[in-house]
């Protein structure tokens, strides 16, 4: 497959599978030293690079008396981090099996470990995000197969779930994140996921524009 | 516009780590089941108010919970022979209950699954709420969804147990018993002290109960004996905000009309965090303030509610009078902005006592010394009056509060007070609780103050909106089983007073003094005195009964109770009725396992909002076992043979033991005169049981009858079938200003509370008070107001009492019976009775502080949820020192370091001892301030117990308690935490408990503050002040958080101290232990109330 296309397929997997974990749960040590060690993944929290407390604190204190707080407040409290508190009239949260969300990864035969994402339902940011980590995967695949028309499909799933789910209240969500957020780490994560998805239904409009005309 | 070009985002190609080894992976793949259209499972309730129809509790078939979230029927469909790996199906028998973790007494409902009912097995899958409870509307707080975990709480208690013979309280050997052989023990000696008869032995038997949760069983098992044996918790609890109310309206406690306010307005943290009615309290004032109601919450700490409210004013605790009184002068003294005054006239002219105060000249001159007033008012005048308020109030300026309440650069909170106040109107709904009023000497001056400007809006009519009285909405049968008994009556009051549980240096206090026993047991000089006086007081406590308490643990001076309750000689027999381990249990004989909120008979009552309700807590495995058909052999007994028949192990509870007890052990051939008030009317030979007990007493509700009777047509016991089946009903609702009600007067006979008085029997005194005998004493029994006849309040003159005509007279406080609070130093020393220990001219140095220790945690209650897993992973026995930032800056102090709390008596200036906690620095306590839960710190000698010929060993609280070792030489006591709290295996509850292995928090983050801090009771409330004056230094490198040093012999003397220098005890002049009219908890005789000693 072309070199482009690959690249780009795998920073797709990568960024989504960053952003997911950072939503679904509280930052780790090996992870936060994941993403000071590499340059790459650091360019993306500039606020948190220069931020004087990450200089300050070892990487647990950090973690335990900023991160862990700032995560609390933003994911657990606060903010409502489920696409069904943003859709549904009343503002409640869908946690059974009628959820819309659901009914997708039931239709793919995809179940949402709950307890070990330690969510209350299936449309929680981190498990929409990592929804789109694995069709990006399973995307990759097809197209290191040739199996061209697969991969149309896997990205036409990807298109339509962005269009219909995430584009639909995660940038209100974000937005909200951005601007309540009490550490740099927070606030660089939620803008790096806003762009991000708004960069990536960008490129699949476009693929889907073309008629799926993958680069060869 | 996007800030980054997706070039940018192509780095994420060259991530050093790849996106596999970064997603969480929260996927599993599962196949899609054939289409499931025809089942009656839906995937979703279509509301979040989902509970099944009532008519469908007997047998719902619910889908098991361990999958159907998971994808719902559409995944695997549902269960049978044909579809083995679909959901599992259960058949619930869905029984409704009442939770008894706090006093809130919310509705729960227990889903027993019986799928295997057949084979012996019955077991409750889950607690939730029980929505035909009007007050909680089937909404729990996280110590209801707890039950579950309560109730198969790995280290529970399975049978009774003995000390070991041979051994001695305290040294951890027991051995197993049944419950007929505990009775026979105990029974026996009961029998023993009560057929000597005389006065002594009348007041050698106490039942000392913890948060009661039910409405008159307890006091009437030591009525039923003939003793003065009640002690309740109260003291240490709420009993100074109690008396702050008992002079207003004398009633217990006030009663908010939450949902209609349009302004909340709390003191401490209470309501709306933890406390009196918490989740259905919360959940009104949540719904006020969507309503659009305003929040004010006065707490020198950001409880959960301070932090949401509109307002915010961190007063120095045990200061909050004074700002009520500056609001009570601006009331006065200012007009709203059309000119038109603030005061509610018509009101405060009608329904206040101030012409009694008026007319009372000995009393306006006693003011004027005092200071309080400058000259007589010109005439005994309403507007005379209200001048002579303005002048009482003026001084309490806003430049006096700022100083007195230390809110300097906070000036501008009481302006937005004010703004706040004044719109509200006479809806201004209020609990002045918690630690205010309980923490301080002179705290119930706090309610008392605290309700002054509230009537004077108005607010005090119980109106809509507004602050009604708690008895109006509460009903209490319990104890009103009678007509089931062979006796067929209530049980008469006895002829005894017991003066362990109402010393006289204490003639007003609010409830018993219960929290100071040991002082009291062990003190022979007090003894002595009091004897020579010509009082006859027991030496010794023949049995000793804590129930659903744990004293040791929860009252002051901790040390000084291990002491006591070690000693053979004072205290002969104890036995805990206990549903987890506690401290205590392991200095008593006998440990006798009851029930919780699913295991228990009770009727509670619960005043959270304007409407008049019971509920009725359940053994719910009783009730589902019969349900299903199964019967028990002994019919008194069931509750005992379903808890055996179906798993949870002997676990008992007291509407079934004390009868038993009684009849069969007690009084076992009738002759102490006793047995008949628990012999079954029914059947003579045996007790009562718990349909025909509560049946009889559910009866005494009209309404309920009618209801219940139709429903149940037929039955042998409709009434305790309907609550049975329904476990709440509501006798009336909208209960408003009932004191306004009109007073029947029928030409011939007054009809007031439900009895008849002769025209001929009643007089009307000169302010409209009716009066009518009441055997020596006499008693009012409504008021005229304007020419029309009302039912009144509970007070003497049926107004609410801005003057305690009765405590500046009789009983010796005459410069406190009207709401005051000193205004200079030289009023400060005088008037030291209402003068906070903790009052910032104590605190000399920038480490000297406040330590402000009463606020619940609203996840944890203080003793009884110590082993509740879900509650624990939460609570962890985790009390920090909160500390203000600044403060922590000055001495150096870090999040997390060591600190020893060394606490001083500031009456005499004796330091007791001190403990060492974590400190939290935090901007959410006030500087001066420190903060400290005392309702974490629990501890425990012993990881387990082995029973001789049990296979299993016993856990204690493994999951709540981390270990200690203690030294204890009879005067220095400490303790050091040794060990913490360890993943482990579950013996029992397996199935409940998998998780033992996961637990990750080790419980050492707390503190036994409650052993440092000595007793030392207000003078006149009674309650304990449980604030304290702290030094504050970092710990030393060989002191660990946990460690406690106490020097109790020091706290006897700060006890002493306090008793003697503030107290004004009953002398010979005095001729009643305590004012008649005022509540207490089983009110003995007129003739126990009469008092005659000789002054030696």
């Amino acid at each position: 497959m072309n070199n482009d296309l690959k690249q780009e397929q795998i920073a797709r997997i990568n960024i989504y599978a960053l952003i997911s974990r950072i939503m679904i749960g509280e930052i780790d040590e090996g992870l936060l030293k994941s993403i000071e060690e590499d340059e790459n993944i650091l360019s993306f929290f500039p606020t948190f690079k220069d931020w004087k407390r990450r200089k300050e604190h070892s990487s647990k204190d950090l973690i335990e008396r900023y991160l862990n707080v700032d995560f609390t407040n933003l994911f657990l409290l606060h903010l409502i981090p489920y696409e069904s508190f943003y859709m549904r009239e009343d503002q409640m949260l869908e946690t059974g099996g009628d959820n819309p969300v659901q009914a997708i990864f039931n239709a793919f035969e995809f179940k949402v470990e709950l307890d070990k994402a330690r969510v209350m339902a299936s449309d929680h940011i981190g498990v929409e995000l990592e929804f789109m980590y694995e069709l990006c995967k399973a995307e990759l695949k097809a197209l290191e197969d040739d199996n061209m028309e697969m991969a149309k499909q896997l990205s036409q799933l990807q298109y339509g779930f962005m269009k219909d789910h995430i584009l639909e209240w995660m940038p209100m969500y974000l937005l909200n994140v951005k601007s309540e957020a009490g550490t740099a780490f927070y606030f660089d994560a939620a803008d790096l996921a806003l762009e991000f998805i708004m960069s990536d239904f960008e490129y699949l409009t476009e693929l889907k524009n073309s008629g799926y005309n993958y680069p060869v | 516009m996007y800030l980054q070009s997706r070039r940018t985002f192509l780095k994420g190609a060259a991530f050093s780590v790849a996106g596999v080894a970064i997603a969480k992976g929260v996927f599993a793949t599962d196949a899609k089941a054939e289409s499931v259209t025809d089942s009656k499972f839906t995937n979703t309730p279509k509301t979040l108010s989902f509970y099944p129809d009532q008519s469908e509790w007997d047998s719902f078939k619910e889908l098991d919970g361990t999958d159907w979230k998971r994808g719902g029927i559409e995944r695997h469909g549902v269960r049978s022979a044909e579809n083995p790996d679909g959901i599992q199906v259960n058949d619930y028998t869905i029984v409704p209950t009442v939770c008894s973790n706090c006093e809130a007494g919310c509705g729960l409902t227990a889903w027993v699954n019986k799928n295997d009912f057949d084979k012996g097995v019955l077991t409750v899958r889950k607690y939730m709420g029980n929505p035909l409870h009007t007050g909680s509307r089937g909404r729990n707080c996280a110590k209801g969804y707890a039950v579950t975990s309560q109730m198969y709480d790995p280290d529970r208690i399975p049978f009774p147990i003995k000390r070991a013979p041979g051994s001695k309280r305290g040294e951890g050997k027991w051995v197993r018993v049944t419950w007929d052989e505990a009775m026979a023990v105990i029974g026996k000696k009961m029998h023993d002290t009560l057929k000597v008869g005389d006065e002594i032995s009348k007041k050698s038997i106490m039942y000392h109960v913890g948060r009661p949760n039910e409405n008159g069983f307890g006091p009437r098992v030591p009525q039923s004996l003939g003793i003065d044996g009640y002690d309740s918790h109260t003291n240490i609890c709420s009993a100074g905000a109690r008396e702050g109310t008992i002079q207003w309206a004398n009633d217990d406690r006030n009663s908010p009309d939450w949902a209609n306010a349009d302004l909340i307005f709390l003191q401490s943290s209470h309501a709306a965090d933890a406390g009196h009615y918490f989740q259905q309290s919360a959940g009104y004032i949540a719904d006020a303030r969507k309503r659009g109601a305003k929040m004010v919450v006065i707490d020198p700490r950001m409880s959960n509610s301070a932090g949401m409210a509109d307002l915010w004013i961190p007063t120095w605790p045990g200061t909050e009078a004074a700002l009520y009184l500056y609001l009570a002068n601006r009331i006065l003294n200012e007009k709203k902005k059309d000119g038109s005054d603030i005061v509610k006239h018509e009101y405060v002219k009608n329904w206040m006592n101030w012409d009694r105060l008026m007319a009372n000249k000995d009393y306006l001159q006693k003011m004027i010394g005092y200071g309080y007033i400058s000259k007589m008012p010109k005439d005994d005048s309403y507007e005379s009056f209200i001048e002579l308020a303005k002048e009482l109030y003026a001084p309490y300026t806003k430049e006096f509060v700022v100083k007195e309440c230390r809110l300097e650069g906070m000036e501008y909170k009481l302006d937005e007070l004010w703004e706040l106040f004044v719109p509200a109107g006479a809806k201004i709904a209020s609990y002045l609780w918690r630690a205010g009023a309980i923490g301080h000497r002179g705290g119930w001056m706090n309610t008392r103050a605290g309700f002054l400007p509230l009537a004077l809006v108005g607010a005090m009519r119980g109106d809509i909106g507004g602050v009604g009285m708690h008895h109006w909405h509460e009903i209490s049968v319990a104890g009103k089983g009678d007509k089931a008994t062979v006796a067929g009556v209530h049980p008469p009051k006895t002829d005894a007073w017991n003066e362990l549980a109402w010393p006289p240096e204490y003639p007003i206090a609010t409830y018993e003094m219960g929290f100071m026993l040991p002082q009291i047991m062990m003190d022979d000089e007090w003894h002595k005195k009091w004897t020579k006086k010509g009082l006859k007081i027991p030496k010794s406590m023949a049995v000793y009964v804590p129930r659903m308490h744990n004293p040791l643990w929860i009252n002051p001076d901790g040390f000084r109770w291990m002491e006591a309750l070690k000693r053979e000689d004072k205290f002969e027999l104890t036995f805990n009725l206990s549903p987890t381990w506690s401290e205590t249990n392991w200095y008593c004989d006998y440990v006798l396992p009851v029930g919780l909120a699913g295991e228990r008979n009770d009727q509670q009552s619960t005043p959270s909002k304007p409407e008049q309700r019971i509920e009725f807590r359940q053994a719910v495995l009783r009730v589902a076992a019969e349900k299903s058909g199964w019967k028990p052999k002994d019919p008194t007994r069931a509750t005992l043979e379903a808890h055996m028949k179906f798993g949870l192990g002997e676990v008992w509870e007291e509407s079934e033991f004390w009868p038993n007890l009684i009849m069969h052990h007690v009084d076992p051939d009738g002759s102490l005169g006793i047995a008949k008030y628990w012999a079954s009317k029914k059947d003579p030979s045996r007790c009562v049981t718990v349909p025909e007990y509560f049946d009889e007493a559910f009866k005494l509700l009209p309404k309920l009858k009618a209801e219940a009777t139709k429903l149940y047509k037929g039955e042998e016991y409709p009434i305790y079938s309907y609550m049975r089946d329904h476990g709440a009903w509501t006798e009336k609702t909208d209960v408003y200003k009932p004191q306004e009600e009109e007073l029947e007067f029928d030409g011939t006979y007054y009809h007031a509370h439900g009895h008849k008085y002769a025209k001929n029997e009643v007089t009307k005194d000169e302010f409209g008070a009716l009066w009518v005998d009441d055997g020596n004493f006499k008693k009012s029994i409504g008021v005229d107001v304007d020419g029309k006849l009302h039912e009144g309040f509970h007070t003497l003159s049926k107004k609410l009492e801005f003057f305690s005509e009765w405590l500046a007279d009789e009983w010796k406080w005459p410069e406190y019976a009207v709401p005051i609070y000193p205004k200079n130093d030289a009023e400060s020393e005088k008037m030291i009775h209402l003068v906070t220990q903790v009052h910032h001219k104590h605190m000399k140095g920038d480490n000297e502080f406040a330590l402000n220790t009463i606020y619940r945690l609203p996840y944890n209650i203080h003793t009884r949820s110590v082993n509740s897993k879900h509650l624990m992973e939460i609570s962890q026995n985790h009390n920090p020192i909160w500390i203000y930032t600044k403060d922590a800056e000055k001495l150096g102090i870090k999040r997390g370091d060591a600190v020893k709390v060394q606490i001083q008596d500031t009456l005499t200036g004796i330091k007791s001892g001190y403990f060492i906690a974590m400190a939290v620095p935090t901007e959410a306590t006030r500087p001066g301030v420190l903060a400290c839960s005392h309702h974490a710190g629990r501890w425990k000698l012993q990881d387990s117990v082995k029973i001789p010929g049990f296979e299993h060993t016993l856990g204690i609280m493994s999951l709540g308690s981390p270990k200690v070792s203690m030294t204890n030489d009879g005067k220095i006591g400490t303790m050091t935490t040794t060990e913490g709290i360890h993943p482990h295996k579950a013996w029992q509850f397996k199935e409940y408990n998998k998780d033992l292995e996961d637990i990750w928090w080790n419980g050492l983050s707390g503190a036994w503050q409650n052993a440092v801090a000595p007793c030392h009771p207000d003078p006149i409330a009674g309650n304990h002040g449980w604030h304290q004056k702290v030094i504050l230094s970092k710990a030393g490198a060989d002191e660990k958080i946990g460690n406690i040093y106490v020097d109790y012999e020091s706290n006897f003397k700060v006890y002493k101290a306090w008793r003697d220098q503030l107290t004004r005890p009953l002398t010979a002049a005095d001729k009643l232990r305590r004012p008649y009219h005022i509540k207490r908890p089983v009110k003995p005789s007129q003739k126990a109330y009469e008092f005659n000693i000789k002054d030696v």
